[in-house]
């Protein structure tokens, strides 16, 4: 049996999601992959949880639900980038959320990761979008891994579905909706013949966009997560200042009715040939035709064709499906 | 049809052998040595329809020919395709008859269709124009430029 240690920085929807995740499937790959997964550090803003034994991690969740995490026998005042530094481990789950300007404080604490010989698994798009290339000449000048799956599509496996099992396809094509809430909006305009404010409020209010939706809106979400497809699966080396967006701000409902009228419908499409995101037409009967916050990605290969994925683009439990997808297939290799 | 053919043997055949299979009628080949390995090579053939021609030019273009230009009763022929796009803005008060006819300058508009909620709203304007394939890019730069000069969401169908 081989015992993992992993560091887990950020502790939001995704991090407890992730947490959640281990508890229920623990014992599973216990049994299935001989390897016993251990959170060693959980680290928050103003300290960290950490026990080189292992954190006690239901009482953790609980704790955190009540935002009492500080009353966790493990607290101490240390803060992400010396848990990484000073505690043994062998991932580091990179959970933050990431500013797009600069992104931090996750590039921060990738870096510090790999220059420490720590594999780091993440699903924060900012650090990758601006130095993806960087970051990746690091990983492997210090010969560890880095790991990204959650950070475009949640819990579809877009990556590591190419890397492992289309490794002789190349790539003509990639088409993606990648962002739930826009798409939220855009099927709510095109079933109840609604204005874009109005849909955006009714997203809202059932928790789907957040309060300052602009990043998803304004097609900054979707940019951000075309250029690490880009640079990963075709290999373009682009960072996010290359790519041309226009956001669904101006998509009015009567472009959607006229749309509708001629058997197409408005989404919102990262076009990774041309860098572009933009609200196109979409025929009626096509598979990205996708409704509500799913998202789709559709890869057009010379050797395996067209293939489709259909999935959940977010949520902090259909998210963990892809960081255990980076944390297993690392430990396995 | 003229196509540039490497000078090796059994390659005429090749490319006669579509032709007549997808049912022309061959009257004429003639041949001239152009540069290095390569020879051009001009068939003139009867074909009884359209998607006839377009079966034969995708079989040669399948077998990597180089096919470098046909000519339909002395004019040139190409490949048309179609594409929609919505306009959406005040497509109207910015002279619809300008956009068009500078769309018309790399197409040919065959469908319009407008909705005008009022006339200080947005309208939203769908077109459907008939291009040549090969001018697919230029095309849509024409119709982004129009769109940012007359202040336009251009919303273009999936290529
Ligand atoms: N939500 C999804 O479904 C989803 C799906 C795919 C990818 N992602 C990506 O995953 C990342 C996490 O998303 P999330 O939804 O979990 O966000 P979240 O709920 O805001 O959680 C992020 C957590 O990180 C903490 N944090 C911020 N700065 C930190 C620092 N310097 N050191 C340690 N912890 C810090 C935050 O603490 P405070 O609350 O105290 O600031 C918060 O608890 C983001 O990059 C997001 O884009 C999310």
């Amino acid at each position: 049996m081989k015992t993992a240690k992993l560091i887990i920085i950020g502790f939001g929807v995704i991090g407890k999601g992730f947490v959640r995740v281990l508890i229920m499937k623990h014992n599973e790959i216990l049994k299935n992959h001989d390897i016993d997964l251990k959170v060693v550090a959980i680290c928050e803003i103003d300290g960290s949880l950490v026990n080189e034994k292992g954190i006690d991690l239901e009482s953790a969740l609980k704790l955190a639900e009540k935002e009492e995490l500080k009353k966790h026998n493990d607290w101490r005042s240390i803060k992400g980038l010396e848990v990484i530094e000073e505690i043994d481990a062998d991932i580091v789950l990179e959970l933050t959320p990431g500013n797009i300007k600069s992104g931090e404080p996750g590039l921060s604490h990738i870096i510090c990761a790999l220059k420490n010989g720590r594999h780091v698994v993440t699903s924060n798009k900012a650090p990758l979008a601006l130095r993806f290339s960087q970051l990746h000449k690091l990983a492997e000048k210090r010969g560890v891994k880095l790991r990204y799956e959650a950070s475009v599509g949640g819990a579809i496996p877009i990556i590591n579905l190419y890397r492992n099992n289309m490794q002789i396809n190349k790539i003509h094509s990639i088409y993606g909706i990648l962002n739930g809430t826009s798409n939220f909006i855009l099927t709510k305009m095109f079933e109840e013949d609604l204005a874009l404010d109005i849909a955006l409020k009714e997203a809202q209010e059932i928790g789907i966009a957040e309060k300052d939706p602009s990043y998803d809106i304004n097609g900054i979400d979707t940019g951000v997560k075309l250029v690490i497809l880009a640079n990963s699966l075709m290999d373009k080396k682009i960072s996010f200042r290359d790519v041309k967006i226009t956001g669904i701000k101006e998509v009015t409902p009567e472009s959607v009715e006229l749309a509708k009228n001629h058997g197409f419908v408005i989404k919102l499409i990262g076009d990774v040939n041309k860098l572009e995101v933009s609200p196109r037409l979409v025929p009626l009967d096509h598979p990205l035709n996708v409704s509500g916050t799913l998202n789709a990605i559709m890869l057009d290969t010379d050797i395996a064709g067209s293939i489709i994925l259909v999935g959940h683009g977010a949520g902090k439990i259909e998210t963990a499906s892809s960081l255990f997808s980076d944390v297993l297939d690392i430990l396995r290799s | 049809m003229i196509l540039q053919l490497k000078d090796v043997p059994g390659m005429l055949i090749r490319v006669l052998e579509p032709i007549s299979s997808y049912g022309g009628n061959i009257i004429s080949v003639t041949h001239s040595r152009g540069e290095k390995d390569s020879v051009s090579v001009h068939i003139s053939f009867q074909i009884r329809d359209q998607s006839s021609l377009n079966l034969i030019k995708k079989a040669l273009q399948k077998q990597k020919m180089h096919i470098s230009e046909i000519r339909v009763e002395g004019k040139k022929y190409y490949t048309k395709k179609s594409l929609s796009f919505i306009l959406v803005g005040h497509v109207i008060d910015t002279d619809i008859q300008d956009t068009i006819d500078r769309i018309n300058t790399l197409g040919m508009v065959s469908d319009i269709d407008v909705v005008m909620p009022s006339p200080e709203q947005k309208s939203s304007v769908m077109m459907n124009v008939d291009i040549d394939e090969r001018v697919n890019s230029d095309f849509v730069e024409l119709v982004e430029k129009i769109c940012r000069e007359k202040k336009f969401l251009l919303i273009r169908s999936l290529d």
